[in-house]
């Protein structure tokens, strides 16, 4: 047997009854899949002007910090923004609901009872269990009715490493690996059809399965949408501000020394070195 | 002129945020003529607020309506395009009307940003500065991000020759684009009337640094020459005086300042050696000259 291939010779039948069924499904039940995911999607909630403030208060002290060693601004005017961001931080000033009232420790607001951090999480259950039904439903379809079926012939030769990526479902330690069975032609589509679906439906869609797999039902969908859970920001803007203070050390206008570069650019100026 | 180029153009056009709107009219017009946006797709949406804009900025406000009306019947509660019927309003109808628009809109979504300037603007055009400088406050304090907005409260602090204020909008400007010289220009010019000479000095010459491709043999051509010119008329006036200038930024005075004014006169007569500058140039030499 190793000398000689094996010759096993497929019906032409499993072919047009069963390799192409499963592939044409597996297309139709994504591009399906995308639309409903379309039509569950509900509008981006209007967030109030005090909240919008709230979340991007941070990217104020944020971008004052990115440019710090080689600051665009005088020293004075610098130290005027960064103070008055350390004590709008401190004071609580941007804060959603006003400044913390009293001593009592703020604790951060429970997502189960937040009505807005529960919109976003139930928008994703929803294209979540729209993305697994179908997946289990097709599986436990091929499982039922193909068990155990050799679909295609890969073309080229592949190591032994590969059986049990491609011979699921077929306990035979001797045949050849480029033999699919059923099951593995499923996974392979299951990993492989992003590409297509991308031809068919455009870069953002939510056809493909696999990238699922990683999500997490309480992430919420496009990540930086604003909803991403319960944020103390008060700690947020508390940690911040001696970020504030370290930077401010760090503080260097560019253009502290900059007459002796232009004097030393057009040769006016010894060079520094 | 063919659809497809016309088109090609408008896309570029729109993809440069770039306004045009003479050549966008015209070009939008042989498209819209052609009544080909039905079957742009998703883009001819995207086409029709561009030729409603350009309509309305050269007057045909007959073609503005017609996309509206287009765009309406598509999207009729997108903010965008309540944006764009402010807009239209603007254009006929009397201020008041329109705030009265956008008071309405404001109230119904109050995070809507692009209304939130648009009545700023229209505050701004009524004269009502104090309004407009109030509210344009509290929209940076919400949108921190907006260059724009922080240029123009700039700008209205300037026309009202409250310099320092003017600054310290344009401080925010500048940590927003430090890669833009016209900021760190306009910052100086600023300082510049404010009487802080030093502070402008450093700032002309900052623009000056940042323009690497100059060197000792070049021209100064375009955004340079106002900055050598700006050095000069700082370090002349630091040079004749020698007393300390008062700078409320407690900028000090370079020690050199007597090379900077060398190469500052140098550097504008420079400006002045090709065969358009040649004329002015004695002009200038012999303002140099006078102390």
């Amino acid at each position: 047997m190793s000398s000689l291939p094996v010759s096993l010779y497929l019906d032409p039948q499993i072919r047009d009854w069963v390799l192409f069924p499963i592939t044409l499904v597996m297309i139709l039940v994504g591009i399906l899949r995308h639309y409903v995911v379309v039509l569950l999607q509900s509008a981006p909630k209007v967030q109030t002007r005090a909240a919008i403030r709230e979340q991007r208060a941070l990217a104020r002290s944020q971008i004052l910090r990115a440019t710090a060693a080689h600051s665009p601004i005088p020293p004075v005017y610098y130290t005027s923004i960064s103070q008055h961001l350390a004590a709008a931080y401190t004071a609580g000033t941007y804060l959603k609901d006003g400044p913390p009232k009293g001593d009592a420790p703020s604790a951060p607001p429970n997502p189960i009872t937040d009505p807005a951090a529960m919109d976003g999480m139930m928008a994703g259950m929803k294209t979540q269990m729209v993305m697994m039904v179908p997946q289990m439903v097709i599986m436990g379809w091929i499982n039922f009715f193909f068990q155990g079926f050799v679909l295609i012939k890969l073309p080229f030769p592949l190591t032994l490493g590969f059986k049990s990526m491609l011979q699921r479902g077929i306990e035979t330690p001797d045949m050849d690996v480029r033999w699919v069975s059923s099951l593995s032609w499923y996974f392979l589509n299951f990993f492989g059809l992003n590409g297509l679906y991308r031809i068919l439906l455009g870069s953002d869609n939510s056809a493909d399965s696999s990238r699922d797999m990683t999500a997490s039902p309480f992430a919420a969908p496009g990540g930086a949408a604003g909803v991403a859970g319960p944020q103390d920001f008060n700690k947020l803007f508390k940690a911040e501000k001696d970020n504030l203070e370290f930077s401010e050390g760090l503080h260097n206008w560019v253009g502290q020394d900059v007459e002796n570069r232009v004097l030393r650019k057009y040769g006016k100026l010894a060079p520094a070195y | 002129m063919s659809l497809q180029s016309a088109l090609q153009q408008l896309a570029s056009f729109r993809a440069n945020n770039s306004r045009e709107s003479q050549e966008t009219f015209a070009k939008g017009l042989v498209v819209l003529k052609a009544g080909k946006t039905v079957n742009l797709g998703e883009e001819g949406w995207a086409f029709l607020e561009q030729l409603a804009l350009a309509a309305i900025d050269v007057g045909r406000i007959d073609i503005a309506d017609q996309c509206l009306k287009q765009l309406s019947d598509k999207f009729d509660d997108s903010p965008r395009v309540d944006v764009l019927r402010g807009i239209r309003m603007e254009a006929t109808q009397s201020p008041s009307i329109v705030l009265s628009f956008y008071d309405e809109l404001l109230r119904i979504s109050p995070s809507n940003a692009a209304i939130w300037k648009r009545r700023i603007s229209v505050l701004r055009r009524l004269g009502k500065l104090e309004k407009a400088v109030e509210d344009l406050n509290e929209y940076l304090d919400t949108f921190y991000t907006d260059v724009e907005g922080w240029l123009e409260l700039a700008d209205i602090h300037a026309s009202c020759n409250q310099y320092t204020y003017a600054l310290q909008a344009l401080s925010h400007a500048l940590l927003l684009t430090p890669q833009n010289p016209f900021t760190f220009l306009q910052f100086a010019e600023t300082a510049y009337s404010a009487g802080d000479m030093p502070l402008a000095l450093k700032m002309f010459l900052v623009v000056i640094d940042m323009n690497e491709s100059e060197d000792e043999d070049a021209i100064p051509l375009g955004i340079s020459v106002r900055a050598w010119w700006g050095t000069k008329l700082c370090t002349r006036q630091l040079v004749a005086s020698s007393a300390t200038h008062n700078s409320q930024s407690n900028t000090s005075v370079p020690k050199n300042i007597k090379l900077v004014d060398e190469l500052a006169t140098e550097r504008v007569l420079t400006a002045y050696s090709g065969e358009q500058g040649i004329q002015t140039r004695n002009l200038v030499s012999k303002w140099m000259s006078r102390r």
